[in-house]
């Protein structure tokens, strides 16, 4: 028998990712979209609401002068006085400088020039990026080498004595915000230039801009059309990175003098940085004026705040995971769950979930009971799992079959806890029978699933590349565990165990040196499973532990499996998509299709005399090598969008023997030909002709 | 090529870049800028006759010399460690940086590395901790990130400062007492030196550790939903280890962009120095812009250039020691 896997898509889709497609409207985000506004607002009226002339001096207040001390009447000097600036008044809102002008009037005036230079270093920084970023990207090779060098070496150069030394040779540079703001762009553009490259990079290869050059579009329309929209999110977020620091550069340069100040000639214009300067040079920190400096330094902190919280909305578009951190907070609370770390423990739903009834069948290990899994709360839930039992026997392995999305991984890694928020389970209940007693794993705390964790139930994730910690040998990764549960094994102890349990997996223990990246896809799911077997588990849950490997290692590792199973008697949960596998290693199978348990029976009935259509078109799927020849059907259509469930049976759109009844009424599982099998199908209720492929003679009963 | 010799390359350049555009800048850029400068200087009143000849002899405006031949000279003048004459100090550049340069560097190496440790912990914990009262510390992070360092170093002084007005803790002018010490190793200098470097410094590291909280708190935020940090929760690892797996790999793109956090960290340190009257190569970068020596300005910028392109080489050191992968290809 062969095993086929490229007939079913193999990921499960991250449904819960693509979930929103919309910019997150988190406080965050308004609240940065608001202050940038506020100032936007202010850059295009302030001129004209301003009450004074920024260089206006008020004579007419400005009378307190301060006597020099050791000056005027009694000493041998002429009187001299200092200038006082005003403080806040009515007058003068926030005061006035030692020269008498209405600071007021300067920081509305001000925030014009800094926005502007600010806006513009941005666009023509944006733009320089855009241009070596997705050249380079996109053509790859050796112009990429050379615009890449470029980009790297423009990001070396620190940008601000760069910008001192440009900005202090151009003659007069300080007088045009138009040049000051080309300095800038040029000392600017490197970062995102690299991050465009990136990104252009990976979509170069995607499906949508493969098809677009076969079809013979050209290049730059293909850059145009497909490649740039594509980069709208990365843009922007650099656009807004960059005019934040372009304000920054604007500040600081007009800090040291150099962004042109309104009283040289040819004059400059008024800005936030130079309001500072004046500030700084005219002792206003040392006279306590603090209404002086305080408020162009605020504008600055101010506006750098709302771009920056744009930019963390842009951030949570761009990068979902950080979405889901914010998603988890209030939604989760709101529902009554409790998630106050990243600990990897399901929430329960506190109202929903039942306490276990009744005793646990002798021989089960582990016990799930009604298991209703969603992700999401509230309104936007997808029911991932519904309402699904499954019993796994001591010793005994449990096959979970079905397509991609139809939940197998989701049930499983929820009966042990192990889904992240926003996964939440709203119902149910699971028992695991340890040595030391039953715990109930819906309500056991972090300690004890702690304490049942990898000693009594072990899992095998898909793909080992990423189950391995890729910055330690795979000696330290065992030294962790056996450390973390066998504290009495020195540490000569544990490296003879780790050794050992390689070997037993058939890998040579030197390799315990290795890191991950330097073993094979089958040597890394090898170290995996001997990692698994490490403390003697009870269970071990293997998801889909040969999908990522090739034909021949899949096979070594499936007889491996099998032999250690036979040695070692732990009881299996094996999830995968090719139900062809799951009759050699299989006791019992059970078959899912979108969030429930529709068919259970022992391996060879299931195999041989399916009951389910949905069974049934699966097995058609994958060609036997040996025995019977059976035409290839397939199952007509695609898996279903959990989102919007079909009513009834959600499998009657695709199932060539539905019945009217199986669109308006779900099904439920129940027993047929005896007592040893289950179907969820209204074919098998009793009332009505079962087709001739569903009512093959169970070999099972035939051996009986 | 190896990974490292790459990036080696690439600073190579980088400096070479930097250099030569220190050598064209006075000489290609549209008008003379020894008329500028003069202008500039006869405008603000402090440049007599003698600062004119000053201010044409330190650009090396040697019109019997072609452009080609003047590179060559001025290579050479490096390759020797001749930076220039600083007409204001009457000095060689290069020993004028290099009174300056330790006290930058003491400051940049204090504050940075305790910016980045603590900013990089904080940033896991934050991450770690997500959905509870920690997230206040992201917009508060995100302020002190926009915060301009020269102007938290103003609010600074006069909240702590001598020279301030409200508290006066700490001393806020100068790198030491120059009334009260003598320089050298003896332990009233040693004292004047750090109490005058506590507030630069802790200018430094509150302007800087929110970039460095933001930046982990992101990358743990995204390897926390890695594969290999459930398994790790599966295999019953002590919630310790669990962080460190996270961590050890939500650092690696920390340091690999320490790049940008340097050229900016450096940026906020020369106004820093300003605002202290620090006696290093920012405040003496700004002394010479004022003064109009060129020869000292173009030096300090080779200098704080050549730091910078060092830092880089450094973190990609520690870069290729912390991930295996890199280890391999360097």
């Amino acid at each position: 028998m062969t095993i086929d896997s490229t007939t079913i898509a193999q990921a499960e889709p991250t449904f819960q990712r693509s979930h929103t497609v919309r910019l997150p409207r988190s406080p965050k985000v308004i609240g940065g979209a608001v202050i940038v506004a506020i100032f936007g607002l202010f850059a295009a009226i302030g001129r004209w609401v301003a009450p004074y002339s920024p260089d206006a001096t008020d004579t007419k207040n400005w009378v307190q002068h301060v006597l020099v001390p050791g000056t005027g009447p009694g000493t041998e000097f002429p009187a001299n006085y200092y200038p006082l600036p005003l403080g806040p008044s009515a007058a003068h809102w926030l005061g006035t400088t030692v020269f008498a002008q209405d600071v007021f009037s300067q920081l509305v005036t001000s925030t014009q020039a800094t926005l502007f230079v600010g806006l513009l270093a941005a666009a023509i920084a944006t733009g320089l990026s855009i241009f070596f970023g997705v050249t380079a990207g996109y053509i790859g090779g050796g112009t990429d080498e050379g615009l890449s060098l470029v980009a790297n070496v423009f990001l070396a150069i620190p940008g601000l004595p760069l910008l001192i030394v440009l900005a202090d040779y151009v003659p007069y540079a300080g007088s045009s915000v138009i040049l000051v703001a080309v300095i800038i762009a040029v000392t600017a553009w490197a970062y995102s230039a690299r991050v465009l490259r990136a990104q252009t990079l990976s979509l170069r290869n995607r499906d949508f801009v493969e098809a677009a050059r076969v079809s013979g579009e050209g290049r730059l329309r293909i850059i145009v059309a497909e490649v740039l929209p594509n980069l709208i999110p990365i843009v922007a977020a650099s656009f807004l990175y960059t005019t934040l620091y372009a304000i920054y550069a604007y500040v600081a340069i007009s800090f040291l003098g150099l962004g042109g100040s309104p009283t040289s000639s040819p004059p400059g214009l008024w800005n936030w940085g130079e309001m500072l300067r004046e500030g700084f040079a005219n002792n206003a920190v040392r006279g306590g004026w603090w209404w002086w400096w305080a408020p162009p330094g605020v504008c600055v902190a101010a506006l750098g705040t709302g771009l920056a919280l744009l930019n963390f909305g842009l951030d949570e578009f761009i990068n979902p995971r950080l979405r889901i951190a914010g998603f988890t907070g209030k939604a989760a609370r709101k529902a009554g769950i409790n998630s106050r770390t990243a600990t990897v423990i399901t929430p329960v739903m506190r109202k929903s979930a039942i306490p276990p009834t009744g005793a646990m069948p002798a021989d089960a290990v582990l016990e799930i009971r009604g298991l209703t899994v969603d992700y999401g709360y509230g309104e936007d839930a997808v029911h991932a799992v519904s309402d699904c039992d499954l019993v796994l026997r001591r010793g005994k392995v449990l096959g979970l079959a079905g397509e991609s999305g139809s939940g197998k991984t989701t049930l499983a890694l929820a009966a042990v806890r192990l889904l992240r928020p926003p996964a939440v389970i709203t119902a149910g209940a699971v028992r695991f029978r340890s040595p030391k007693g039953v715990v109930d794993m819906l309500d056991a705390t972090q300690p004890q699933l702690r304490a049942v964790r990898w000693s009594e139930i072990a899992v095998v994730l898909q793909s080992s590349l990423n189950a391995l910690n890729p910055v330690t040998s795979v000696g330290a990764q065992f030294d962790d565990l056996l450390r973390a549960h066998r504290p009495l094994l020195g540490r000569s102890g544990r490296a003879d165990r780790a050794g050992e349990l390689l070997k037993m997996v058939g890998i040579n223990p030197d390799r315990l040196r290795s890191y991950p990246h330097e073993l094979s896809g089958g040597m890394r799911q090898r170290a995996m499973i001997a990692m698994a077997l490490a403390l003697d588990p009870q269970v071990v849950i293997l998801d889909e532990p040969t999908t990522a490997l090739d034909v021949v290692t899949q096979r070594e590792i499936i007889e491996e499996l099998i032999g250690l199973r036979d040695r070692l008697g732990f009881a299996a949960l094996f999830i995968t998509h090719d139900l062809s596998l799951l009759v050699e290693i299989a006791d019992e199978i059970a078959v899912m299709y979108a969030g429930r348990v529709m068919e259970r029976a022992p391996a060879a009935s299931l195999f041989h005399a399916p009951r389910l259509p949905y069974t049934h078109g699966l097995l058609h799927c994958f060609p036997p090598l040996h025995g019977r020849r059976a035409p290839m059907e397939g199952i007509p259509g695609s898996p279903p969008d959990l989102r919007d469930l079909p009513t009834g049976c959600a499998f009657h759109p695709r199932c060539r023997w539905a019945l009217e009844q199986c669109r308006t009424q779900v099904p439920q599982l129940s027993l047929v030909d005896g007592s040893r099998r289950e179907v969820a199908c209204w074919l098998h209720d009793g009332g009505q002709t079962v087709p001739d492929e569903l009512a093959r003679r169970d070999p099972m009963l035939v051996a009986q | 090529m190896s990974a490292l010799l790459r990036r080696l390359l690439v600073y190579l350049l980088a400096a070479w870049v930097a250099l030569t555009v220190s050598f064209l800048l006075p000489r290609v850029v549209p008008g003379n800028p020894v008329a500028g400068a003069v202008a500039r200087a006869s405008q603000s009143g402090n440049c007599n006759e003698q600062c004119v000849i000053a201010i044409e002899t330190q650009l090396g405006f040697n019109v019997h010399q072609s452009l080609w031949d003047q590179y060559v000279n001025y290579w050479e003048n490096l390759l020797h460690g001749n930076l220039g004459h600083s007409w204001s100090e009457n000095a060689p550049v290069s020993n004028l940086i290099l009174s300056y340069l330790p006290w930058t560097l003491a400051l940049l190496g204090v504050a940075t590395t305790t910016s980045f440790v603590a900013g990089s912990m904080i940033g896991t914990l934050v991450a770690w901790r997500r959905g509870s009262l920690f997230d206040w510390l992201i917009p508060v992070a995100t302020f002190f990130q926009a915060l301009p360092y020269f102007f938290l170093a103003i609010v600074l002084v006069l909240i702590f400062g001598q020279t301030g007005t409200m508290l006066k803790w700490f001393p806020s002018l100068f790198g030491y007492d120059i009334f009260g010490a003598e320089p050298g190793f003896n332990l009233p200098f040693v004292e004047s030196v750090l109490a005058h470097g506590i507030l630069p410094a802790v200018t430094v590291i509150l302007a800087s550790i929110a970039g460095f909280i933001l930046a982990m708190r992101n990358q743990m935020i995204t390897t926390l939903d890695d594969d290999f940090v459930l398994v790790a929760e599966a295999k019953g690892l002590p919630t310790r280890t669990v962080i460190w797996y996270a961590a050890r790999n939500a650092l690696l793109p920390v340091v690999s962009n320490f790049t940008i956090a340097i050229s900016l960290v450096v940026a906020g340190q020369i106004l820093v120095e300003i605002v202290f009257n620090y006696p290093g190569i920012g405040y003496h970068l700004y002394d010479a812009l004022g003064k109009l020596d060129y020869s000292l300005v173009q030096g300090i910028f080779v200098v704080i250039t050549l730091v910078v392109l060092a830092a880089n080489l450094l973190a990609d050191a520690v870069y290729v020691a912390i991930d295996p992968r890199a280890r391999q290809a360097a």
